[in-house]
């Protein structure tokens, strides 16, 4: 494992988290202000879905090389955060996916779990911050 | 497990953040290794041991004396 220490993984991951984020808010006002669900061809709709997961895609590989990267106790609670909030957004998408099963609910857009993982896991990050610790 | 870690630290007067710069980990990394809330892989504890310049049992005890553990 290419552990680098605290401080480079730190840099390294701002240097590339921080801009693709900028580039995905980018994108998704350029793709509101251009894209007509009507209107708009289904290349240039694609295209835009295309780009816009790239940045997020990686945003999250900057994560995981910052887990790689980074000192053994911030590695340990990041993965830690990461597979509670797996575990969490993986029961949540059980009990969306029954209830549009059985007709409790309508469907819901599949879009909104990949906020509600990073919401899961900023949340147990954190969490791990406060409370005991691995 | 106990460490002496906290006393070592003061002795020198350094923040827990000045400790974590030296030993490049977060400031989080140093407060769990001296409240025991996280024990420290081995090369880890050889960075704290060869910074304090001390050997690795004088600074962490895992609470069994050598005769116990040899048995």
């Amino acid at each position: 494992m290419a552990t680098l220490g605290f401080r480079t993984a730190n840099k390294r991951y701002k240097r590339l988290f921080w801009p693709m984020m900028a580039l995905y808010v980018a994108l998704i006002l350029t793709a509101k202000w251009l894209v007509d669900e009507d209107t708009t061809p289904l290349w240039i709709r694609a295209g835009f879905a295309v780009a816009t997961t790239a940045p997020l895609v990686a945003a999250i590989w900057a994560i995981l090389r910052q887990a790689r990267e980074t000192d053994e106790y911030t590695r340990a609670r990041q993965m830690r955060a990461l597979a509670e909030a797996g575990a969490i957004v993986a029961c949540g998408a059980f009990l969306v996916g029954f209830l549009q099963i059985f007709a409790v609910i309508g469907t819901i857009e599949v879009f909104w779990f990949g906020p509600a993982y990073f919401i899961a896991f900023g949340l147990s990050y954190y969490r791990n911050c406060m409370g005991p610790t691995v | 497990m106990k460490n002496i870690l906290r006393a070592l630290r003061t002795e020198r007067g350094w923040s827990q953040a000045e400790l974590a710069d030296r030993l490049d980990v977060s400031r989080q990394s140093v407060n769990a290794i001296e409240t025991g809330k996280y024990d420290p892989s081995l090369p880890l504890a050889f960075s704290i041991a060869r910074l304090f310049g001390r050997g690795i049992e004088d600074i962490f005890d895992d609470g069994l004396d050598t005769a116990t553990a040899a048995e």
